[in-house]
């Protein structure tokens, strides 16, 4: 807004300048003529303000503006930013950083062999038994061979990062031990499906049978299965009712003796 | 940006098909597998009971591994009629001696 010509002061403009350091003699009587208009140049002036030049002097400007500032020799930055006076952090080596917290209950474990490393080494690869036989699972549980899948699957899982791991490092050497484990893990798991799938075709055909069976019951409504031995003594033989618990036998213990009544008085009714 | 030079003129149709190829009506999956239907609004519906899901049970405290052991021998069963362990008369008696009664 300054005018490097005249300039106008205001009164307490010109109150201010009456008490600074910059007040010659010549300025109290400015008082006297505040009215009239200045015009002797400040040294605000923009004129004075700037550097004398000769005409035809070429320009003092640096035009290499990262002039000094390397980061190889660490020099520095060239002008103050906000942050200069802020220290800068120093990186610590590793071992000096806090260990990392990890979850020892993390199922991410399952992928490894053991907490030190990714894959096995071969010869412990090689240290596996033989496939389940199909005769062996057929005496499993649903729950048994549940669980043996997802064991098998996590075999499995675990074998396939050991491979990962050593196709990535290029380390050439433990894949055929791998694959001769993982052909006895899926042999397993080819087993556990056959046998799902022969004892649902079965029961399947159980049904079809059952549907003709007297002794079946599938309406959904009452014992779904009465022994013959309860047939035949409800027609005419009278006997003192067997309880359910009571003929299983030898795991209902207290009643161990009803049971052969009950069996030894059917044979009779049969014979 | 310019088209691949490889994939102008005739050597592209004796490339495999893709899902992006011919106008109308081919189809081509990725083998995902069907998930539900598309509505004729090009939506998609999801059928809840075409996803499937996968039921880990709790593994603690099974001992049972993916292998036995090379000293026991195999055996095979032993079965009285031909069908064997596929037969329904041997599955029905089986079921009534063992679970019939609760």
């Amino acid at each position: 807004m300054a005018s490097s010509a005249s300039i106008r002061p205001s009164l307490g403009a010109a109150f201010t300048r009456l008490t600074s350091s910059n007040t010659t003699s010549r300025r109290i009587p400015l008082l006297l003529l505040l009215p009239i208009q200045q015009t002797a140049p400040l040294s605000t002036t923009s004129s004075l303000l700037k550097r004398h030049t000769y005409p035809g002097a070429r320009s003092n400007k640096d035009m290499s503006k990262n002039r000094g500032q390397s980061a190889l020799r660490r020099t520095g930055l060239r002008w103050r930013l906000s942050m200069s006076d802020e220290p800068l952090p120093k990186p610590k080596r590793r071992e000096e950083l806090p260990p990392i917290e990890v979850d020892p209950d993390h199922g991410l474990w399952d992928f490894f062999p053991n907490r030190e490393t990714v894959a096995a080494a071969p010869e412990d690869d090689m240290k596996h038994g033989r496939a389940w036989m199909v005769e062996e699972l057929r005496g499993k549980s649903w729950e048994d061979l549940h669980k043996l899948w997802w064991v098998c699957v996590k075999e499995r899982n675990r074998i396939a990062t050991a491979a990962w791991e050593r196709e990535r490092g290029k380390m050439g050497f433990g894949k055929s031990e791998a694959q001769g484990r993982d052909r006895e893990v899926r042999i397993t798991m080819r087993g556990i499906k056959h046998v799902l799938t022969e004892r649902f075709y079965a029961w399947e055909d159980a049904v079809k049978l059952a549907e003709n069976d007297p002794e079946v019951n599938l309406s959904g409504k009452g014992k779904a299965f009465t022994p013959k031995e309860y047939l035949e003594e409800e027609e005419g033989v009278a006997v003192e009712e067997v309880g359910l618990k009571d003929f299983r036998g030898p795991v209902g213990g207290e009643a161990a003796e009803v049971p052969s009544e009950g069996k030894a008085q059917g044979e009779a009714a049969r014979l | 940006m310019q088209p691949t030079r490889a994939l102008l003129g005739m050597r592209y149709r004796k490339l495999r098909l893709t899902t992006k190829d011919v106008n109308k009506g081919f189809y081509k999956g990725t083998g995902s597998g069907s998930m539900g239907r598309h509505t004729n609004r090009g939506g998609y519906i999801i059928e809840w009971n075409k996803v499937r899901t996968y039921v880990c049970p709790d593994l603690t405290g099974f001992k049972l591994t993916p292998f036995v052991t090379n000293t026991v021998r195999r055996t095979y069963g032993q079965y009285n009629t031909k069908l064997g362990p596929k037969d329904p008369q041997e599955y029905l008696a089986r079921w009534k001696s063992e679970n019939g009664l609760d």
